[in-house]
């Protein structure tokens, strides 16, 4: 059993850096990085693990925004955690679930983002949350 | 399971009907695109298949760098297919510098492809191809009814990502991969920490093959001008002369003068045609109908077990033709780990020339193009990267304009079900070719 935190994104894509950022700052876990490929993501757990995955997201919620999903209770919403990649982080919860390989706990924390261009440097807004958001999981 | 095919409806075929169909965003592709399809009776009046990504500039931000520094920066274009992109700039690199490098170095960089070919196959075999042929929306759903065949694919996909990770540093992005060879060579023994897995993998390769081969597959043929790498001693990969089916031979220097891109309104991402002979098709079915006689012995007899022959023309049987190419990844890394012996020193110093360099490879879609300017001081001074999808853009247009015919009688669910199917024939990775699906059919009736 680990305590396992995965931050996704893509570094060079402005606010698509945020669950990168977190993961750079968070040291009291376990750490991952995935940039695209999220169908990965399923291989990093076990089923006993207890698991947080933060990525930035497009919601509609003022920029900076953090919401935190318990995604053993409930789906995640597939718009909110896109993917350039056809196969995105919410869609491959969504494929652990129906395949019963979701680990133990399973909290997925994301913070709105406002670009994600290639080459652009993250938002001030975002910037705030991946502090706070670090902050909280180093202290979890 | 679900057959979507066989709950077909019908719609009264109106002699002056006219109807559009629109596809704001195209699901299980790679990348944001869209499709916008009108007709009026059995003809397509409009069709634009639609790269809306932003354009992502990579040709320019490539301007001033050191030349050492494109395969690392290319490699960011697509967390799909880097190794495709490293291995074009690096040919590139070497043809600018007047190089070739062969021996175990370019061993070790098939092996990292054939990585990236498995990966990027099975993904798209089973994760988003093959809910079209069984009629699920997507894997999720499909999971719950085939869990063993979705539990392959992850095992199958997992070992192109070990491979990737094993030679090229990592699996996404890989950081090992350097203009003259590698940063650092694997050891034999983490090598042979691969061969359980892909004997395993090389069985279920084969296992796909079949079944993937008893899907229904639509009634279609097109008369394609595949174009492909091709090599004199091998399935071409990693590098080979420029060869197309009505008999084009041509190094990668000579691309500029045979092949052009164009921009047309509504796509991000350029055109590509041949100069003077129009569209052309790029990928596994290209490299399949010039190549099939140099597949591996395995792959060539599960290609023949199923009877599929070179010049396969049915663009939906492009996910067997995908499958054959799994098991020919697989075998060929076996036979390439057998005769491991590491390069040392791990690369070649390659000193850069003012010149002009070309470098191409088979990416998992097809032939990917690369056409570096580099200054005397080693800074790249202009870039030209052409990706296959932007190449296939065309033929996909084309496909879709055909297929419609003798099929405009069928309700806009199933049609649009359908055409998005024939669009994934491509796997089509839109992050790449923006460098660009949302689909729109349309039908107007007559007032």
């Amino acid at each position: 059993m680990k305590r396992l935190l995965i931050g996704i994104g893509n570094p060079d894509r402005g606010d698509d850096a945020a669950g990168w950022e977190v993961a750079g700052l968070v040291t009291s876990w376990d750490v991952s990085r995935l940039t695209a490929g999220s169908l990965s993501l399923i291989d990093l757990w076990q089923v006993d693990d207890e698991v947080v995955i933060v990525d930035a997201m497009k919601s509609g919620a003022p920029v900076g925004t953090v919401v935190r999903i318990d995604a053993i209770a409930q789906g995640l919403p597939r718009g909110a955690f896109s993917s350039t990649h056809a196969f995105g982080p919410a869609a491959v919860v969504e494929l652990a679930r129906t395949m019963g390989r979701l680990p133990r706990s399973l909290m997925v924390y994301g913070i709105e983002a406002a670009h994600m261009e290639h080459g652009a440097a993250m938002s001030r807004e975002v910037v705030a949350s991946v502090s706070a958001v670090a902050r909280e999981l180093q202290d979890a | 399971m679900r057959t979507h095919q066989s709950s077909e409806r019908q719609v009264k075929n109106m002699p002056n009907e006219r109807r559009e169909i629109a596809v704001d965003y195209l699901a299980r592709v790679e990348g944001e695109g869209a499709m916008y399809l009108k007709i009026d009776g059995e003809e397509v009046t409009d069709l634009q298949f639609n790269i809306f990504e932003p354009p992502r500039f990579y040709e320019a931000f490539l301007r001033g760098r050191y030349f050492a520094e494109a395969p690392d920066i290319t490699a960011r274009i697509c967390g799909i297919c880097p190794v495709a992109y490293q291995t074009s700039a690096v040919n590139a690199m070497e043809n600018a510098a007047g190089m070739f490098i062969g021996g175990q170095i370019r061993e070790l960089r098939r092996l990292l492809y054939f990585g990236e070919w498995i990966e990027s196959h099975t993904l798209h075999v089973y994760m988003l191809h093959a809910p079209d042929f069984l009629g699920y929306p997507s894997a999720i759903e499909m999971a719950a009814d085939l869990p063993d065949a979705v539990t392959n694919a992850l095992r199958l996909k997992k070992l192109g990502n070990s491979i990737m990770t094993i030679v090229g540093g990592r699996e996404i992005h890989p950081v090992n991969v350097r203009v003259g060879g590698f940063y650092r060579s694997p050891t034999r023994r983490e090598l042979q920490s691969l061969v359980e897995e892909l004997e395993w993998s090389l069985e279920t390769a084969e296992a796909t093959v079949s079944l993937v081969a008893g899907f229904d597959f639509p009634d279609f043929e097109m008369d394609y001008e595949f174009v492909a790498l091709h090599h004199p001693d091998e399935y071409a990969i990693t590098d080979g002369r420029i060869i197309s089916s009505s008999g084009l031979d041509i190094d990668p220097t000579q691309w500029p003068e045979y092949f052009e891109e164009t921009h047309v309104e509504w796509s991000n991402a350029l055109h590509a045609n041949i100069i003077g002979g129009g569209s052309y098709y790029v990928g596994p079915m290209a490299r399949f109908a010039l190549n099939g006689d140099q597949l591996s012995p395995r792959a060539k007899a599960a290609a023949a077990g199923v009877g599929l022959v070179p010049g396969e023309s049915n663009p939906f049987k492009s996910i067997i033709v995908r499958a054959v190419e799994i098991v020919h990844a697989c075998e060929e890394s076996l036979a390439i780990i057998n005769g491991y012996e590491p390069p040392d020193p791990s690369f070649v110093d390659v000193e850069p020339r003012s010149v002009v360099g070309h470098g191409a490879s088979e990416a998992p879609r097809g032939l990917l193009y690369h056409r570096y300017e580099v200054d005397e001081a080693g800074l790249i001074a202009d870039a030209q990267i052409v990706p296959p999808t932007s190449q296939n853009q065309r033929s996909i247009e084309e496909d879709l304009r055909q297929f419609v015919k003798g099929r405009t009688h069928l309700d806009d669910e199933t049609l649009q079900w359908q055409l998005e199917q024939a669009i994934r024939n491509y796997d089509p990775c839109i992050s790449c070719a923006t460098h660009f699906l949302d689909l729109t059919v349309e039908r107007v009736q007559d007032a």
